[in-house]
C-alpha cells in the first residue's frame, strides 16, 4: 500500500510491514494501522509510522537485539487473540522516547508492542508488576556536551 | 457519574458481561475482583495513564532524531 508520512513523505509499504492494532495504542485509541519501517542501518532502531495520521510516527527499539534477557509473561488472552503459538512465535519492540537532549532517550520497556506478524495483528501490552520502567535509559553514558 | 455502595460479597453489573465483585474492605483499600471478557483490558488506573503519558511523549514532535551514533546502554 502507499503511505503518506510527514517525514518519510510518500512511501510504498509491503503488506507485511502494516499491522492492524484493533485496541489502537494507549493515547492513540484511534490509531488502528501502522507500518512498520526500517530504521537507519546498523541501529536496532525501527519505525512505527500511522497509516491514517501522517504526523504520527514512533521509533522503536528491537529489545531482544539489545537485551536479550529482556522477558516477561504474556497473557494467555493476548496470545489467543493475537493468535500466537510456540509456532507463529510474538516480534516484540518497545517504544522509544527522545526528549529534547537525545543522550536522555528512553524506551518503554512496560508496555511492549506484541505483534504476529504473519498476520499482521498487533498490540501494545501494559504489563502488570514486572518492575520494567516506562522510561528505562537506553544511552551508555553520559554524553561529552553533545553535539 | 454513578456513585453506589457496596458491601463485601456484593457487585457491580457492567453491560451483560463485566462482573465486580467487592471481596474484602480493609482500612484504606478495597479488593476487588472483576469478570471480564477478554477483549476488555482491566489496568490499574495510574499504569494505564503512566502508558498513555509515555505514548504522548514518545510521537515525535519536529525533528527526526540523529540514531546513527547512539551507543547503547546494554543493562536491563
Amino acid at each position: 500500500m502507499n503511505l503518506h508520512s510527514t517525514r518519510f513523505g510518500e512511501i510504498e509499504v509491503a503488506d507485511e510491514q502494516v499491522i492492524q492494532f484493533t485496541h489502537g495504542l494507549p493515547g492513540f485509541p484511534q490509531e488502528k494501522k501502522f507500518a512498520i519501517l526500517p530504521g537507519p542501518s546498523d541501529t536496532s532502531f525501527l519505525y512505527l509510522q500511522s497509516a491514517q495520521n501522517a504526523d504520527l510516527t514512533f521509533i522503536l527499539l528491537d529489545t531482544f537485539a539489545v537485551y536479550p534477557e529482556y522477558a516477561f509473561q504474556l497473557d494467555d488472552a493476548i496470545a489467543q487473540e493475537l493468535q500466537l503459538s510456540a509456532e507463529n512465535p510474538p516480534v516484540i519492540y518497545n517504544i522509544v522516547t527522545v526528549p529534547e537532549k537525545p543522550e536522555e532517550m528512553t524506551v518503554n520497556l512496560a508496555a511492549p508492542l506484541v505483534i504476529n506478524g504473519s498476520k499482521g495483528w498487533g498490540m501494545q501490552v501494559i504489563l502488570n508488576d514486572t518492575g520494567y520502567s516506562t522510561r528505562h535509559r537506553i544511552f551508555a553514558a553520559p554524553s561529552e556536551g553533545g553535539r | 457519574m454513578l456513585v453506589l455502595a457496596r458491601k463485601p460479597g456484593e457487585t457491580l453489573v457492567i453491560g451483560d458481561n463485566i462482573i465486580i465483585t467487592v471481596v474484602e474492605v480493609r482500612g484504606d483499600s478495597v479488593r476487588l475482583s472483576i469478570d471480564a471478557p477478554r477483549e476488555v483490558p482491566v489496568y490499574r488506573g495510574e499504569i494505564h495513564a503512566a502508558i498513555v503519558e509515555a505514548n504522548r511523549g514518545a510521537a515525535l514532535g519536529g525533528q527526526m532524531p540523529d540514531l546513527k551514533d547512539v551507543k547503547l546502554n546494554q543493562k536491563l
